[in-house]
């Protein structure tokens, strides 16, 4: 066995070739990412998957996987959706609070200009 | 999806759109029946499929409870469809777009928050200075992101926004530049097509239309906390 197998490799307990798909993006010190990669899509769909992307993009198609499997892991029901879902109420409760802000920015504007009317009356 | 609110086997309707596009027999207690009927919910299968592969789904519905699965399976659905959109990243540009959204609106709310506190302040004060919030701009990481389980989604409410967001602008930064830091010269597209698939997901029934027993489905894909 070649001592130097990547992560995935030694998860699926397996020979690793030099020309491994896997081993660039899965160093044997993390087994973990590749172990949620698996679980979620299954070595065989990534296998594809990364088959048919270019060689400059596949590092960021694994990052973006390993995160999404991971949010699938933590959350079964609802995964990395769960975290649009925050997002968006954060931004709607956001907006809300800057109409109101912006609402109260005018108010003491006007408050400010009768009182400067005021005073030179 | 189905909408018949057929909670088990495809009895003699015919096989589910999973088993339809597996080619094999569905049986009573298939557990994709309730979900992919045998219209539409084969194409949508296809996606699943391709992404995560048929047994992959399966053991992952089996670990929810049975009145979550609809919307573990719309979820499931919608990161098929994003990623078969952009094999790349997926939903995470989604993500990473929406974040900068969030961290452009705080800092435009904190410079107007402190703008206010001048003008309320009992004496004139200089024009006040734009307040750059610290670490509001600092890059972004996937690790910033936070894990979240709660109990009622209104999954509408993620798709429907979808159909507004910056997809459609087409303007942000690649998402590596903030996840990973590698800057990409790739471009982003199909958000329009996500979005009309989004849409599709919510109006063309395809969450359970009837409330059934066992399943908190009620004809939308809203499920209220109990």
């Amino acid at each position: 066995m070649n001592p130097k197998r990547c992560a995935a490799c030694k998860y699926l307990r397996r020979r690793c070739p030099k020309d491994c798909i896997f081993s660039p993006y899965f160093p044997p010190n993390d087994p973990a990412k590749f172990a949620w990669i698996h679980r979620i899509y299954g070595a065989g769909n990534v296998s594809k998957m990364l088959q048919q992307l270019p060689d400059q993009t596949r590092a960021e198609a694994v990052e973006s996987l390993c995160f999404e499997a991971k949010c699938r892991v933590d959350d079964p029901v609802y995964g990395c959706v769960g975290i649009i879902h925050f997002l968006q109420t954060q931004i709607q409760q956001t907006q809300n609070q800057l109409a109101k802000t912006q609402a109260e920015i005018a108010l003491a504007q006007t408050k400010l200009s009768q009182t400067h009317n005021s005073d030179f009356m | 999806m189905s909408s018949s609110g057929n909670p088990s086997s495809s009895g003699g309707g015919g096989p589910c759109g999973a088993c339809k596009f597996l080619r094999r027999k569905c049986v009573a207690g298939c557990i994709f029946a309730p979900y992919f009927d045998s219209e539409q919910g084969a194409a949508h299968f296809a996606a699943v499929h391709k992404v995560f592969g048929a047994s992959n789904v399966s053991k992952l519905l089996q670990h929810v409870p049975e009145h979550k699965r609809p919307d573990a399976v719309v979820s499931i659905c919608f990161e098929a469809q994003a990623r078969l959109r952009d094999p790349i990243y997926g939903c995470v540009s989604h993500i990473v777009s929406l974040q900068q959204q969030v961290v452009s609106l705080q800092t435009e709310l904190s410079y107007l928050q402190a703008h206010l506190a001048t003008l309320e302040l009992p004496q004139p004060q200089p024009p006040p200075v734009p307040v750059s919030s610290s670490g509001s701009l600092q890059a972004l990481s996937i690790t910033d992101l936070p894990s979240i389980s709660p109990s009622v989604y209104d999954l509408s409410s993620i798709f429907e926004p979808v159909m507004s967001s910056t997809w459609a602008m087409q303007q942000q930064p690649r998402p590596s530049d903030h996840l990973f830091g590698v800057p990409s010269s790739s471009s982003i597209g199909g958000g329009g097509e996500l979005q009309a698939l989004a849409r599709e997901f919510i109006h063309s029934g395809q969450m359970p239309a009837q409330p059934s027993p066992g399943t908190s489905g009620s004809g939308s894909t809203v499920i209220k906390r109990e």
